[in-house]
């Protein structure tokens, strides 16, 4: 049978349109960064900050995403601060196998006593954001469980580049109030405000300091 | 406004002189003025009239157009019904008249037997002897009347043996009528079996008469359609747009039992094709759930096609019984391995969803509960039936999908019909709008310039 040119022409090009709309999953696929404040007193909300992650975070990955526990001690912007990682298989049974893996990982994390003295935000931070930039999604959720004051160790310096949070929705989970901050509701305010002028600074797609941990599921929905 | 007074400081002065100067200025260019306005005019109304025109021209084009459309491909359609009719009639005439020959001589053996025994119940029984002509002959003999003893003993005794002959003849007749009687009961029978014959030949006769009927009505449609008279053109037409909407309508419902479908087998194919990536931005295992139901869609337009019903592929329609049957077996056997699929992806479906919500309550930190297994059955039954029966349906989608591609070219051309009628009528309204302005725009010129006319005709009425 003879292929007259035209026809010839439109099968390529429709060849060439399916090749170049093939893709891999990154851009569709969600990474999520959990960072859990193991310093001073919030080391005490690590069994409900598991609890957290394990109820709202873990069920709402769908295959394709991943998930990564960051502590935050004393210096953050360690590779071993990385407590576990998740990526989930497209197979939906591999995917459930997967999901109880990583609970139990998270209870073990839960029932292990450990603490810092500082506490290093910023280098989880940068931590995470390094995580996440390598993941390559299309959608970069961080989540900080902490009660977001920094102190950080002397001889440490932490600053954040430019474009170090580009694309990231940085969410402040479970802030619990310190004694001053009751005394004083005006510290707590004006540190999360300075919390959020430097992400959004730093190129940050949102910030959100308020999110009630039953809305993780449509706040990660809400980013897709 | 202000930098056009010639005097800034008396405006009034300066309004009027100017009003005065544009009315002497366009009094004395009111004929070229005139002319270029009507130009005008005539240039815009005259251009929009000659587009309406054209347009008017290109739907009376379109109209005919579709007006043979429609007439030829109802021509064709009522030819392919009365072949397939002569086909059917061909069909029923060996199916229900193949076995006559042997009713006939059935018929014939019967109404053979029946004339041997009537044959023989036809025999005539011998009548008595004739002993009354005797008597007769004796009594007119001479004397006779006499009281002659001689005579008297001799009818005496002819007497006798006339009642004794009698008596034998009635008998010998009782005996020949029961034998009558005997063959004509045995002859019942056989009457019925001809009239069993009989129905079955009537029935068969029917029903090949039923088949044949139906060729008439279509030679009666298919004259009417070749006469392309207004009535036909208006019922075909209206027959069209009845299919058109109703395909559409059942097409649309069809949608959604695909929807439904993929929905159904779109979960599961994940754990079976990798969907790590992804085409058109849709996963790998998506579009192949999408590819089993086009397919399944596919194989319907087939199975159709091979049973007759539609005539989408004219190499189909042009094959022998054999090969269209070969083709059916193989579609009704890809047909069936697409349902069984399904069936199997539906009840992998059920289980991936208890697994997901056994982890969600697992990982919630709730103990894992399930349902009844009675409750659990029936959702898997019920899916795997659904998952079986979905395919078959979606295999009838050949039918009002013919049906609209039949219907869509007349009703679409109609509708494109339409809307340039109505781009017709918008530019003639358009034309005539602007002439009316440019007329107007024209009388309220000649009023603008009203004093200096009025002068110029009583100079000219006083010379």
């Amino acid at each position: 049978m003879i292929i007259s040119k035209k026809i010839y022409t439109a099968m390529l090009i429709a060849l060439a349109t399916l090749i170049t709309g093939c893709s891999d999953n990154k851009e569709y696929e969600t990474a999520v960064c959990a960072l859990a404040d193991i310093s001073g007193t919030y080391a005490k909300e690590k069994k409900s900050m598991v609890k957290i992650i394990q109820a709202g975070v873990v069920p709402k990955l769908v295959p394709g995403d991943s998930l990564a526990l960051i502590t935050i001690d004393s210096n953050s912007y360690n590779d071993e601060n990385i407590k576990g990682k998740l990526k989930l298989d497209y197979r939906p049974s591999q995917a459930n196998q997967q999901r109880l893996k990583f609970a139990k990982v998270l209870d073990e994390f839960a029932d292990k006593k450990d603490g810092a003295k500082y506490t290093d935000i910023s280098g989880a931070m940068m931590l995470c954001s390094g995580h996440l930039k390598s993941t390559g999604a299309g959608t970069q959720i961080m989540f900080i469980f902490s009660d977001m004051k920094e102190e950080l160790k002397p001889g440490i310096v932490r600053s954040f580049n430019k474009d170090e949070f580009t694309n990231m929705d940085i969410v402040a989970m479970n802030v619990i109030k310190l004694n001053a901050d009751s005394a004083n509701p005006q510290v707590f305010r004006s540190r999360m405000k300075k919390w959020k002028t430097r992400v959004l600074k730093h190129s940050a797609k949102s910030w959100n300091g308020t999110l009630d941990p039953s809305e993780i599921g449509t706040y990660i929905d809400s980013k897709r | 406004m202000s930098s056009f007074y010639i005097w800034p400081q008396m405006p009034f002065l300066s309004i009027a002189v100017l009003v005065i100067a544009s009315m002497i200025f366009l009094y004395l260019a009111r004929t070229p003025l005139h002319l270029a306005l009507d130009n005008l005019n005539e240039g815009i109304a005259g251009g929009l009239e000659k587009i309406a025109a054209w347009i008017k021209s290109v739907v009376v084009k379109m109209q005919e157009k579709n007006r043979k459309v429609l007439l030829e491909s109802n021509i064709a359609e009522s030819e392919q019904k009365i072949a397939q009719e002569f086909k059917r009639v061909e069909a029923s005439y060996t199916k229900h008249l193949a076995d006559y020959p042997a009713l006939h001589l059935k018929l014939d053996e019967n109404i053979t037997s029946i004339d041997v025994d009537f044959k023989e119940c036809g025999q005539v029984v011998p009548e008595a002897p004739g002993w009354n002509d005797a008597v007769e002959s004796i009594a007119s003999i001479k004397g006779s009347a006499s009281g002659d003893r001689v005579i008297e003993k001799m009818l005496k005794e002819l007497h006798k043996s006339a009642i004794d002959g009698e008596k034998t003849a009635i008998a010998e007749m009782q005996k020949i009528s029961s034998k009558r009687h005997k063959i004509l009961s045995a002859i019942a029978p056989t009457w019925k079996k001809i009239l069993k014959v009989m129905n079955e030949v009537d029935t068969k006769v029917s029903l090949v008469l039923e088949t044949s009927g139906k060729i008439e009505k279509y030679m009666k449609d298919y004259e009417k359609i070749r006469q392309g008279g207004e009535d036909s053109i208006d019922m075909l037409s209206s027959k069209a747009t009845k299919l058109f909407v109703f395909s559409i309508l059942v097409i649309t419902v069809a949608g959604f039992g695909a929807f439904v479908n993929f929905q159904l087998i779109a979960l599961p194919m994940s754990e079976l094709v990798p969907a790590g990536t992804r085409v058109l931005g849709m996963h790998v295992s998506d579009i192949s759930a999408l590819v089993i139901v086009t397919l399944e869609v596919v194989l319907g337009i087939f199975l159709m096609e091979a049973l007759g019903i539609t005539n989408i592929f004219p190499q189909v329609a042009s094959m022998t019984l054999g090969k269209r049957r070969i083709l059916l077996y193989a579609v009704l056997l890809g047909l069936f391995f697409l349902a069984s699929v399904e069936a199997a992806l539906a009840v992998l479906r059920e289980h991936i969803a208890a697994t997901n919500a056994a982890t969600t309550q697992a990982l919630a930190g709730q103990v894992a509960t399930t349902a009844s297994t009675e409750g659990s059955n029936i959702t898997v039954i019920g899916q795997a039936t659904l998952g079986f029966i979905l395919p078959w349906i979606l295999a009838m989608v050949a039918v009002p999908l013919e049906m609209l591609i039949e219907s869509s070219q007349h009703v679409l051309t109609k509708l494109m019909i339409l809307i340039i009628k109505l781009v017709g009528y918008i530019v003639s309204i358009i034309g005539h709008l602007l002439g009316t302005i440019m007329k107007t725009f024209i009388h309220i010129y000649d009023a603008y310039i009203i004093i200096p006319t009025q002068i110029e005709r009583l100079v000219k009425g006083k010379s």
